[in-house]
């Protein structure tokens, strides 16, 4: 059934226009529920607003009165100061972000010696440079109060801290007398960690070493292997790819190094109006990923078919192979997907995160008969970033469960969490954990090496054969640490056990040897650690592809039963990896918008008028039981738009149960039920039901249906359909009865979408519209502040939505930047988070398997605010250079700007927050927290000290980077030049993986100019004459609808 | 004598002022000190003895050859150069071409009035004999004794109309024939208008004292606390005429000016031993810090971890020593050892605190210039790109035995000087996308952009 919608919609409570999401999108704010909260009353037991009524001015008086003295305050300048340090001015040092296989070049900015921002590092080639949420967030879990500060022993139940000769005499015991040593390692992507790990080995060799991914690879490695003779990932050019059909895989969220591939991908989706032609993506799968969400067309099978999809594609490609049950529509659609992959041949990409090694090999043989490889994909630059090896860790398993393992170190992975891994892990006589803070794994060890974060690591990585990156510390350890190759090497009694000697030593005698740009190895060692990232020869052909027999009989038979589940990796938290981080368990899941915990996401149909049959009569928020390989659990339901009927998704990563204060206990641990079929982890289950509503969760926390605005409404007079806000009707002439409407236009422009094949005339569409607004926007008697701005800069912005993949980078390092305070579930369920910048998620076209848009909206800087005129002081002005500005310490509280804002990007500090103040009755715990999370001087390390930390009761929203604005102004002062756009970049737009956002002087002929000159651009809510700085283009789509047939 | 004279002089001042800009009477050099103050004092010393951005102004009329001349390049000194005239070309020649801030409002009684204040400030009475090296703190002149005065002069004024009215009355009322009995002092005290002028009295003056010390919290200008060091500006600034940025080399590229750390001080003090005024005492703080050994004219390896005894004995013997080179003994006398164990114990004292034991590490100076967390400072852009001298916020320096708050700091002292201080338009490339400004300049309509006209007073200047 097809229902096409004209209009984008959020959720369904807006496509049948519920009356209580329509009531609420009317105001701002939900209302505190503080008056009688016993959380919030003090001691006295009155409550905590009288008794401040009361105090306030008694004590306010009495410190007038009294003159209080101010503290003195120390200032200590360096003992001898490192010529490099100029306290007050940022130092950027090149490193590499690694951490379970995903891997990025960054900067680090570093102020006074401290660590406090990500930056993407342009140097690096192939767009490996590329910052995800997760490397923006890493700077934080440096300051995680929960890492070890020493080497511990177990003593009993507990930790003990130890000395590091105590563990160093302990651990060498146990090593020599040890008749199998294993090593347990996350993917080691490291050239110099691998020559420690063998050296180590050399010492005592009865060492073996394994590897796992916290999500599985490893059919893909082994396929390959197969194929190529090679274990690795080949190279996808996307940006080569013409027709990219995609089972499953979420390389725009998850997979392998999804911000290089977004990269990549947007260079053939960026439209260019005057000449439209954009790649064309088919995603096959059944719950809607971020990539899907992404794709021109989704032709949905449930879990179970996956195999038989590909094998199906495989027989319309490549020809024999077997034919199996899959839906008469994805049939239909999959044919017209093998015609068109068979017109690009060679400028085509098929991939898949199939866990099932004949399944990889049939994609690799379609692949290969398409002519792919060596054009769009190529094993002559393998990608050796995911490594792991579910057969051998299965392997380890029968050891350890046999009694055979005497040492097990455990370097990174989490296989008690991810893998089931705790009763066999327990069966080796000595446990040894290299980590920073503890988990489940680490938890089982007798001895835990205390490593260092890797921004106080030294370090090196190679993602792929094309280029090797360098971990450099930026800032002295801030425990008592030693770095895991130390240790290694330290327990093998290597000669160089210093590892920064160790790697350069390494360095020298591999890198330097194969390069011939620099004759001393000093210069060498000095310019790569400059960039961060040496770039190496890797012309070397394709290998042959070896047609390797698949067994058709492993593809996996779809199943009968009613109700399939999908397990998969949330772009925040990964699987569990990210856990303890609260930016990212705070950062929105791009599609389904949920934060601090997993949802199980059910379809929802629509009957072609106004009612929703769904799934089970389930609506948001609802609590269900589900049944998982016979054990029930309560989770919360979120409603998935495109998702196949008879399906469920629920995310991996959540529930763990030793992930500090952050992580522990947030959502429901699904690992448990992920099947291993041949050793390999299979994500989807046909052993699940699932009960109806069991009643409400109350921290139901999905931000999309926060902060709406445009919301339509069914006039009940008339019956048209207008906007929820204007329902409020004025009137003209009391005693006539006229009647209307505040602001009176009824067509409010948020998003334009088209697809690339009726561009023209919907172009025309969208300029006509702008014109009509902009003609009402003339007939006004105020004059603007034109002239104003035309006297220097006036800043600007210009969003591209085509290019936007809706990852969320941007959103966490505007935190990151911003000092923008966390707030934890329940205040975020009472739409109370403080992100200044979010990404607005929109559905638009079918609405059983729609398109998606997602829209990043910040403070839009009006030149013609209505915050503005409403501000009983004075506390949000205009500045001559366009900026909207918010002045915290003029701010009272009103919240009357927040109100007028017809983007609803103001943001209330309700609660303290940032723990600034002096009652502790206004902070909160925010995830059930020991000491208030933030009040520590650790987490506060992490802070800019550029940007006011607000305190509670002031509005607060997106500045534009005004900080950056300064100090880029300030550079060319300084230096004597006028300003160019690439001294001031937006902390949104440095993150953003592909390039959506473009900040600058709107004056200047520079970058931005050229950006704002594009057709397709709009502005949001032009009618309404605010006059914002930030323009938006049309998106578009490369939808085949006679697949939707 | 000294508040008489005080408050002779403020009524000298305000009747001259008052005369010289009511009725514009012949210049003087009250009015030229004003006038000094508010438009040549920050570029022209007040001693009119040293250069400053302008030049030294004691005898000025003798440079220029006609009246005529000086004045109009007072009004106009780029006219003049561009004129061509041969001092004009020179002093601009010699002042690195900084231009001289046009003044074509001053008439010529004002820059008589100037020129007046100039020579009796550059030729000051004679003066009793100063200490050497110390300057006196000028005694701050309060205003309060005079306001108090003439309070007290209005309060006796009133009574005795008061005693005329309540006089008038007793003989309006013996003239009726009506009996009038005085009132007593305490029916007077009591009166509903005595007690309704005491309540309206207080609650004014309560206001008055709760607002004023509500708007001066966390204010502390002529803030001056004692430092670890006796670190003396003017034997270093004043006397010896180390550039600022020197030390400070912060003040040039970032937003902190940089108190310089210890191994800045080493620069000079490893060849400079021992300090004019303190000897060992102060010097000897900089290299128990750092951990120089002044004996060998060595850094002392791994300092950092020696233990406290060591150290004691590296900086007493070397204490000792310069004690016995001073007073040619061979060993120490009784005197000596006093000095050494004063020293010393003033050493750990100064460069331990309650969080930090060990003598060795960073000195904790305290801090003078506080601002508000929530304003944002930049000394980069101030002293760099707006070339302003240190001294028009932080004083004379160079004069600060011990270093005070010279401004108070406050939000309305900033916003003032943003709306008074011209840009450096033309100097600095950056400046030339404002076009429409510099075309007003160019075409007359303005004659100068101040740092307000280029959005200087918008709160996110500052806050953010």
């Amino acid at each position: 059934m097809k229902k096409e919608v004209t209009n984008i919609w959020i959720g369904e409570q807006d496509l049948v226009h519920s009356e209580k999401f329509i009531e609420d999108s009317k105001h701002e704010l939900s209302l505190l529920d503080s008056l009688g909260n016993p959380e919030v009353t003090n001691a006295l037991g009155s409550n905590r607003r009288d008794f401040l009524k009361f105090l306030g001015f008694g004590l306010g008086a009495a410190t007038v009165a009294a003159g209080c003295d101010i503290p003195i305050k120390k200032a200590l300048p360096y003992v001898t100061k490192p010529d490099s340090i100029v306290p007050g001015i940022a130092n950027y040092y090149a490193s590499t972000f690694v951490q379970d296989g995903d891997v990025a070049s960054i900067l680090v900015k570093t102020r006074d010696g401290r660590p406090i921002k990500i930056e993407a590092n342009d140097l690096a080639p192939s767009n490996y440079g590329r910052t995800s949420a997760r490397a923006q967030a890493s700077v934080l879990s440096l300051y995680d109060t929960n890492r070890f500060a020493t080497p511990l022993k177990k003593e009993g139940k507990a930790f003990k801290a130890i000395k590091w000769e105590e563990l160093d005499a302990d651990v060498k015991a146990k090593l020599s007398s040890a008749g199998s040593i294993r090593i347990l390692t996350n993917s080691v992507n490291s050239p110099s960690t691998k020559k420690a790990i063998a050296d180590f080995a050399v010492k005592y060799p009865s060492t073996k070493v394994v590897s796992i991914d916290p999500t599985s690879y490893a059919a893909l490695l082994d396929a390959n292997q197969a194929n190529f003779g090679k274990r690795a990932i080949p190279t996808y050019k996307f940006d080569q790819a013409e027709v990219i059909v995609s089972f499953n895989a979420d390389f725009l969220g998850t997979w392998i190094s999804p911000e290089k591939f977004a990269a990549d991908y947007v260079k053939k989706r960026v439209v260019n109006a005057e000449a439209p032609k954009m790649s064309r993506h088919y995603q096959v799968e059944s719950h809607m990923s971020l990539t899907g969400s992404n794709a021109d067309n989704r032709i949905l099978v449930k879990p179970s078919e996956q195999g038989s999809a590909i094998a199906f594609l495989y027989g319309a490609i490549v020809g024999g192979g077997t034919s199996m049950d899959l839906n008469e529509k994805a049939k239909k659609a999959l044919n017209k997907v093998a015609a068109h992959l068979k017109e690009n041949s060679g400028k085509s990409i098929v991939l898949t995160s199939s866990t099932n090694v004949a399944e990889q090999m049939m994609v690799n043989a379609i692949n290969n008969t398409l002519g792919n490889y060596g054009s769009t994909m190529t094993m002559g630059t393998a990608v050796y970033n995911r490594q792991g090896d579910n057969k051998k860790y299965e392997e380890l398993v029968g050891e350890l469960n046999a009694g055979s393992v005497d040492v097990l170190i455990i370097y990174g992975a989490n296989p008690a969490y991810t893998l089931g891994g705790t009763d066999a892990i327990s069966k080796a006589k000595t446990k040894i954990a290299f980590g920073m803070s503890n988990d489940e794994t680490i938890n089982l060890c007798d001895y835990v090496a205390t490593t260092p974060h890797y921004l106080e690591s030294w370090g090196d990585a190679m993602v792929s054969d094309e280029s090797l990156s360098l971990i450099q510390p930026t800032i002295a350890p801030l425990f008592s640490s030693r770095q895991a190759e130390e240790s290694l090497l330290t327990w093998a009694d290597a000669p160089v056990k210093n590892y920064y000697e160790y790697i350069k030593a390494n360095w020298q005698a591999t890198a330097f040897k194969s390069q011939g740009a620099f004759a001393s190895f000093q210069s060498f060692w000095d310019n790569s650690l400059h960039n961060g990232v040496v770039a190496l020869n890797s012309s070397s052909a394709n290998p042959a592809f070896t047609n390797a027999p698949i067994d058709f009989n492993a593809i996996t038979k779809p199943s009968k039963a009613a109700l399939e589940i999908t397990f998969f990796e949330p772009v925040s938290v990964g699987n569990g990896v990210y856990s303890t981080n609260p930016w990212l368990q705070e950062m929105a899941n791009p599609v389904d918008r949920t934060v601090w915990g997993n949802y199980l996401s059910v379809p929802v149909s629509f009957d072609g008028v106004s009612a929703f049959d769904g799934f089970q009569g389930l609506k948001d928020g609802d609590l269900v039981e589900i049944t998982l390989g016979g054990k029930k659990h309560t989770v919360p339901v979120i409603q998935q738009f495109g998702q196949h009927k008879g399906t469920v998704a629920l995310a991996l990563g959540y529930g763990r149960t030793v992930a500090g204060e952050c992580g522990t206990g947030v959502g429901l641990d699904v690992n448990p039920y992920v099947k291993k079929v041949n050793g390999y982890p299979v994500y989807f289950s046909d052993a699940v039901q699932v009960s109806n509503s069991m009643g409400k969760e109350k921290e139901f926390s999905c931000v999309q249906y926060h902060h709406t605005y445009g919301v339509k409404d069914i006039d009940k007079e008339t019956g048209k359909k207008i906007n929820a806000d204007e329902a409020a009707t004025v009137f003209f002439d009391y005693f006539s009865g006229i009647k209307g409407f505040q602001g009176a236009i009824t067509d409010r422009s948020i998003i334009y979408t088209t697809n690339i094949s009726k561009l023209k005339g919907d172009l025309e569409v969208l300029q006509n519209k702008r014109k009509h607004a902009q003609h009402l926007n003339e007939q006004q008697i105020y004059g603007g502040h034109d002239d104003l701005y035309a006297r220097g800069h006036n800043w600007g912005m210009h969003i591209d939505l085509n290019a936007c993949i809706g990852c969320g980078s941007c959103t966490v390092a505007c935190m990151s930047e911003n000092n923008v305070p966390v707030v934890g579930k329940k205040e975020v369920s009472r739409h109370h988070e403080m992100t200044w910048l979010r990404i607005d998620r929109y559905y638009y076209g079918d609405v059983s398997n729609p398109s998606t848009v997602y829209q990043p909206m910040m403070c839009q800087h009006c030149d013609n605010a209505p915050c503005e005129n409403v501000c009983p002081v004075n506390a949000t002005s205009h500045s001559a250079e366009g900026l909207n500005q918010m002045t915290y310490n003029r701010c009272i509280g009103t919240r009357y700007c927040a109100n007028n804002c017809p983007y609803k990007v103001r943001r209330f500090n309700w609660l303290d927050y940032t723990t600034a103040d002096l009652f502790p009755g206004n902070s909160i715990k925010k995830f059930g927290e020991e000491t208030y999370y933030g009040a520590d001087n650790l987490t506060r390390m992490v802070l800019n000290p550029d940007v006011t930390v607000r305190s509670r009761g002031v509005i607060e929203k997106c500045s534009f980077c005004v900080q950056r604005i300064q100090e880029g102004k300030l550079m060319a002062k300084n230096e004597g030049r006028s300003l160019r756009d690439a001294d001031v970049k937006t902390a949104c737009q440095t993150a953003c993986p592909t390039g959506a956002i473009t900040f600058g002087d709107m004056n200047s002929k520079d970058v931005l100019s050229k950006k704002l000159k594009n057709p397709l651009n709009y502005i949001v809510l032009e009618e309404v004459n605010v006059r914002s700085s930030v323009q938006y283009t049309m998106k578009i789509n490369n939808r085949d609808e006679s697949l939707e047939a | 004598m000294g508040f008489i004279q005080s408050i002779r002089s403020k009524i000298l001042t305000v009747l001259l002022l008052g005369f010289a800009f009511c009725l514009n009477a012949a210049p003087s050099s009250a009015t030229g000190k004003t006038l000094f103050t508010n438009n040549c004092g920050s570029c022209h010393a007040k001693n009119m003895k040293t250069a400053m951005t302008g030049p030294a102004l004691a005898g000025v009329e003798s440079r220029w050859s006609n009246k005529a001349d000086l004045y109009g390049w007072i009004r106009n000194s780029q006219a003049m150069v561009k004129k061509g005239n041969p001092r004009a070309v020179e002093i601009f020649n010699q002042y690195n071409k900084s231009v001289m801030t046009a003044f074509p409002t001053l008439t010529d009684d004002d820059i008589a009035s100037i020129l007046l204040y100039i020579n009796e400030a550059a030729n000051p009475p004679a003066q009793g004999p100063t200490t050497q090296n110390v300057v006196v703190g000028e005694e701050p002149k309060s205003n309060s004794w005079f306001y108090l005065g003439i309070f007290g002069l209005l309060a006796l004024l009133a009574l005795g109309l008061a005693s005329v009215i309540s006089n008038l009355n007793k003989m309006a009322a013996a003239k009726d024939g009506v009996a009038y009995t005085d009132k007593t002092l305490w029916q007077k005290l009591t009166s509903k208008g005595m007690v309704s002028f005491l309540i309206f009295a207080g609650v004014i003056l309560g206001g008055y004292t709760t607002v004023t010390r509500a708007v001066n919290l966390g204010r502390q200008q002529g803030y001056e606390p004692d430092q670890p060091i006796k670190f003396s500006h003017v034997t270093h600034a004043g006397l010896n005429k180390i550039d600022c940025q020197y030390c400070h080399d912060g003040a040039r590229r970032s937003k902190h000016s940089v108190i310089p750390a210890a191994n800045t001080c080493m620069n000079c003090h490893k060849a400079i031993k021992t300090g004019s005024k303190y000897g060992t005492a102060e010097l000897t703080k900089i290299f128990a810090s750092i951990g120089f050994d002044p004996t060998t004219n060595t850094y002392v390896s791994n300092y950092e971890n020696l233990p406290q005894d060591s150290v004691k004995a590296i900086y007493t013997k070397w204490i000792g020593d310069k004690y016995k080179e001073a007073t040619g003994l061979a060993s120490l006398d009784d005197n000596g050892r006093n000095l050494v164990s004063d020293q010393w114990k003033n050493i750990v004292s100064s460069l331990t605190s309650e969080l930090d034991n060990k003598v060795q590490g960073p000195i904790e100076w305290v801090k003078i210039h506080n601002l508000p967390d929530h304003a944002y400072f930049n000394h980069a852009q101030h002293v760099n790109v707006g070339k302003i001298a240190c001294q028009t916020c932080h004083g004379d320096v160079q004069k600060m035995e011990v270093v005070k708050q010279h401004a108070p700091l406050s939000m309305g002292w900033c916003i003032n000087c943003h709306r008074e201080t011209e840009v450096k338009f033309k100097d600095n490339a950056y400046y030339a996308s404002y076009a429409k400004l510099h075309e007003e300049l160019k075409s007359g309509k303005r004659d100068k952009v101040t740092v307000s006209d280029i959005g200087g007073l918008e709160c996110q200047k500052c806050h953010y």
